[in-house]
């Protein structure tokens, strides 16, 4: 057990040695390395980017735009931090924008009004199961319209903690690292947001 | 801990967000108390409901994203780097000048970083090469790999590559080769999406025996229930054509995906015969979704056929 927790932490050690050795390439010019590093993170970036805006267009531009934006800044990257930490700051920078900026033109729905009644744009990214039960459908149509109700009535800010500590498992305190605030402060808006979805998916759980 | 106390700290207990100590005043207190232990139980309710509506980006958004990415990078260069293009390292050259900021260390030589480049832009995010006329390289060329590179001392390269050209066609849907090309992106292993709107297309042409082989092969075959279910709308006209209603049968009795077996069952019933009847008669015995199992006992009702077999 220890022999493996011991391995764990060379392993990361390794990894961050490694990244560091990455990252010290893009800084030099290196396009290969550039693409590395943009690998190693994408993916998550990109779940991150769908699971908060809920539209796959959103989603590329913030893939996009954070992406860019490490490219034209990595020269300005001191190690203060950890590349995660730092890359996460853009990403939620923008990602808070888009939220923010939602809320002025008011929620765009993932739901949508058509002529066969109203469709989760979202539901085209999942892939029907083979043993899909019409019962269980409708009543997980019905949780995942109340559970997007719910996300909507968050704060931008509580629905980013809770995007980051739920989906991604980020522990708190570098939630707080990467929305430059405490571990006290993404506590509470952790607290916040999760007595709202208790309130609004209430009986259905 | 009061129940209060611990209804409170019940949300970052499970995130695992409390120090020891408090945690074990929660777990001592729920052992005790069943109405804290249901708030647990409760929050451990919400967040598998919330599991189950993760949204992992689909690999063709991340493709795009990439190939997106890459043609950004790209774009960052300088007009006239761009104009360059008779000097095919230029290309390289300039782009690599502006991609960087001034701070940045460029010492190598401008060869090797014209690999790179290559390497970065053709072939590792095997997106399109954007606009390039290098060594013949076709501007609309799609790099799917590079096989090897080999320099030589003057400075030169030679690099070979496998390289495939997207062509845009169109035509009306009657156009033969439209059709021809329909009928192959309709059987496109890699793409359901390609699938779905092909098979979308072919529904209205089932009236030929080519397309209507190609939607009985998507009803029996495609993994995508879509891509079933459209496949279903185009044989609509013909349940009674006896291939038709052979696969139709075979179908209800195997498709593993409850909406498939609901439209069999409306396909088949518009023609009601026995040996419709002793379908879904046989299909009652072991269906085991309720809806399903309704919907086939109502139409053997329609039919005054029974229910069950005797």
């Amino acid at each position: 057990m220890l022999q493996d927790a011991a391995g764990a932490a060379n392993a990361r050690a390794a990894s961050k040695m490694d990244e560091t050795a990455v990252i010290r390439a893009v800084q030099g010019g290196d396009q290969d390395a550039f693409e590395r590093l943009v690998r190693a993170y994408d993916q998550s970036v990109l779940r991150l980017a769908i699971n908060l805006l809920r539209s796959p267009e959103d989603a590329r531009d913030v893939y996009q735009e954070a992406f860019l934006r490490v490219y034209r800044n990595i020269h300005t990257f001191r190690f203060d931090c950890s590349f995660h930490t730092w890359l996460y700051r853009i990403v939620t920078n923008i990602c808070l924008d888009h939220l923010r900026k939602r809320k002025v033109r008011r929620e765009e729905a993932a739901v949508i009004d058509t002529a066969d009644g109203p469709v989760d744009r979202m539901d085209s990214f999942e892939e029907e199961g083979p043993d899909a039960d019409p019962e269980r459908q409708m009543w997980n149509n019905q949780l995942s319209g109340r559970i997007q109700a719910a996300l909507a009535g968050l704060t931008p800010r509580e629905r980013m903690v809770f995007e980051l500590r739920h989906y991604q498992g980020m522990r708190l305190r570098a939630i707080g690292d990467v929305l430059g605030t405490s571990e006290e402060a993404a506590k509470n808006c952790l607290f916040r947001a999760t007595q709202k979805m208790r309130t609004v998916l209430g009986d259905l759980i | 801990m009061t129940c209060d106390e611990v209804t409170r700290a019940i949300p970052l207990y499970h995130y695992g967000e409390l120090a020891s100590e408090v945690e074990e005043g929660v777990e001592d207190h729920v052992e005790s108390c069943a109405s804290c232990r249901a708030e647990l139980a409760y929050q451990k309710a919400l967040a598998a409901a919330l599991d189950r509506h993760d949204l992992a980006p689909p690999p063709e958004l991340l493709t795009e994203c990439r190939h997106e990415l890459v043609r950004a990078v790209y774009r960052e260069e300088t007009p006239a780097a761009r104009r360059n293009a008779s000097d095919p390292w230029g290309l390289f050259r300039d782009a690599f000048r502006s991609l960087w900021h001034p701070g940045i260390r460029f010492g190598q030589p401008i060869g090797a970083m014209a690999l790179v480049a290559l390497g970065f832009f053709a072939a590792r995010f095997t997106g399109s090469f954007p606009g390039a006329t290098l060594g013949g390289l076709a501007p609309d060329a799609i790099v799917s790999s590079i096989r090897s590179v080999q320099p030589d001392n003057t400075g030169r390269v030679q690099i070979s590559l496998d390289e495939t050209r997207r062509r845009v066609v169109s035509g009306r849907l009657e156009d033969q080769d439209i059709r021809r090309l329909l009928l192959a992106a309709a059987r496109e292993q890699d793409n359901p999406g390609v699938r779905v709107e092909s098979v979308q297309l072919l529904t209205d042409q089932s009236s030929s025996a080519e397309t209507r082989s190609v939607l009985l092969e998507a009803v029996m075959r495609d993994p995508n229930p879509g891509v079933r279910l459209k496949a279903l709308q185009g044989l609509k006209s013909f349940s009674t054509d006896p291939e038709v209603h052979r696969t139709l049968t075979q179908v209800l009795l195997k498709d593993q995906n409850a909406g498939v077996r609901m439209q069999v069952i409306d396909l088949l019933i518009a023609h009601q015969d026995a040996a419709t009847a002793g379908v879904l008669q046989a299909l009652i015995g072991k269906e085991d979704n309720s809806y399903v199992r309704m919907r086939c006992q109502n139409a053997l009702r329609d039919m005054n056929a029974s229910v069950g077999t005797f």
